[in-house]
């Protein structure tokens, strides 16, 4: 087990987001977590890596990092790719001490390696296209080998072409490292590339869950609409 | 027919008891989380958390670039006073005070006040629009999601180099503004330099001296601890950016006026 969510309840103003659910998320495992937007899919992530704290409930995490890559790819646009990728070994007093600045270097060039990038190291992200960008903080959020990934709507603002990139290595990851990864999204193609189970959220609950396969086949009325993109259906968008 | 709840939430004076009520909160909101920011600066500092490369990058950028303002705004600030009391004092037999005028209003008062004033502008306003720009595209998320204290990592280095480069700032303002009053009070009352220095010296105590590092030391951090504070609590894109920037500006401007005052009464009353 690398992450088990026990009942978990989060309100914003008296108005629960995430409403009592519970899910378990295994090592090499990817779990896909669907809806529409608004449905609460970025705060489960965000009180999985403790960015928002919950109200009640329980998150069971193995040891180790938790590494988060977001929807913007969040890189320090005053910092070059390489200072981005070794941000944490350089700031993290248990990982300064650990390495050496030849090793750092190394760690960079592997971690870049990892996710298809080379010889990018001194350029500022504003110098890279959106779908390198976001390759760049798949580095950055695996360079302290996390047990537990994180992903924020990875695809979203790419072209197809990068998306199945993007997509390719979310799976190559999981093979590499092994961890558990979560991947919030709402687009079909990485649903059914990456993902090994799926749930779907809708009014901060749990209305589905079961493999892409299940999902696809649309044996409910939320997995109908979802997959249907229809506006009639049980989940209505809130004005 | 309006019931007399709907009629009292129509009227002006409930608007303007509600607005009240809301600015209120604010107030006691943003007050707290400066507070908590500052004790939180404190602790990194004692324990350790500082970073010398941060740290020198924040201190020319304290230091030396917002000097040319800095330097401007003193010196004009310092024609301004002499250029409309060299003349009078002269005319009245007290031009061997002006010297003595100009340096207790300088380094007193107009020097770090002024230059307090300088950097608010100039440099407390690119602290929150900085860090504001990374509250919203959740860079500072980032930093502590890759298990960097971000209050630490961003702080620290701003808030001591405030601290740090304000009073060398300061120093070097009074210094020039003293000069710039020599030169204005010969060219508008035809005072010598000579005149001008003997009672300039006379008005120079090192309580004076000393208050005014204390205090350019004290307005520095306020700056950039209320400036870094409204930053980091930003949200909401392109205009929770502006609302940040607009806030830390007034804060820090409130809060000099505010400290320039509690040192007057300490030391002066």
């Amino acid at each position: 087990m690398s992450i088990e969510v026990k009942n978990l309840v989060k309100a914003f103003d008296d108005k629960k987001v995430i409403d009592d659910i519970s899910f378990k998320v295994d090592d090499g495992e990817i779990l896909a977590i669907v809806g529409f937007s608004g449905s609460g899919k970025s705060t489960v992530l965000k009180l999985i890596c403790g960015l928002i704290p919950y109200d009640s409930g329980e998150i069971i995490t193995s040891e180790g990092d938790i590494a988060m890559v977001f929807q913007y790819s969040a890189l320090f646009d005053s910092l070059d790719v390489e200072d981005n990728i070794s941000f944490a070994l350089h700031e993290r007093k248990e990982l300064r001490k650990k390495y050496t600045e030849d090793e750092i270097r190394k760690i960079v060039s592997e971690k870049l390696q990892l996710v298809g990038l080379k010889g990018i190291e001194s350029k500022f992200p504003s110098e890279l296209s959106g779908g390198m960008q976001k390759r760049v903080s798949f580095a950055r959020a695996i360079v302290t080998n996390p047990n537990t990934i994180l992903y924020d709507e990875p695809t979203a603002g790419l072209d197809p072409m990068s998306s199945t990139l993007i997509e390719d290595y979310i799976v190559s990851l999981k093979h590499e490292i092994n961890a558990a990864s979560i991947v919030v999204t709402h687009q079909m193609s990485t649903i059914t590339r990456t993902a090994d189970r799926v749930i779907m959220l809708y009014d901060g609950k749990i209305v589905f869950e079961g493999t892409p396969q299940e999902l696809l086949k649309q044996e409910t009325p939320y997995t109908k609409q979802f997959v249907m993109a229809s506006l009639d259906g049980p989940m209505q968008m809130q004005a | 027919m309006m019931t007399l709840r709907k009629y009292l939430k129509q009227s002006a004076t409930y608007k303007i008891f509600t607005q009240f009520g809301i600015m209120f909160h604010d107030f006691v909101d943003t007050l707290g989380k400066i507070t908590m920011m500052g004790l939180r600066v404190i602790k990194g500092i004692l324990s350790g958390q500082i970073r010398p490369r941060e740290l020198i990058i924040q201190c020319e950028r304290f230091g030396i670039s917002s000097l040319p303002i800095t330097l401007s705004i003193v010196g004009m600030t310092s024609i301004i006073v002499a250029s409309q009391v060299a003349h009078e004092m002269v005319k009245q037999g007290g031009g061997n005070f002006i010297g003595l005028l100009m340096t207790m209003l300088i380094v007193r008062e107009v020097g770090a006040i002024m230059s307090g004033f300088a950097l608010t502008s100039m440099i407390g306003s690119s602290l929150a629009s900085e860090l504001a720009t990374m509250r919203v595209t959740e860079q500072i998320d980032a930093i502590d999601v890759l298990g960097v204290d971000s209050v630490s990592y961003l702080f620290v280095p701003r808030v001591l180099s405030g601290f740090i480069m304000m009073p060398l700032v300061v120093i070097i303002a009074s210094f020039v503004g003293v000069i710039v009053g020599a030169v204005t009070s010969d060219l508008f009352a035809g005072l010598s330099y000579r005149a001008y220095f003997d009672s300039a010296l006379l008005g120079l105590y090192m309580k004076d001296l000393g208050v005014c590092l204390l205090k350019s030391a004290t307005f520095g951090a306020a700056i950039a601890l209320i400036s870094c504070s409204c930053g980091y609590y930003a949200s909401g894109g392109a205009k929770g950016v502006g609302l940040a920037t607009n806030k830390a500006v007034v804060w820090s401007f409130i809060s000099i006026v505010i400290l320039d005052m509690v040192f007057a009464i300490i030391f002066f009353f």
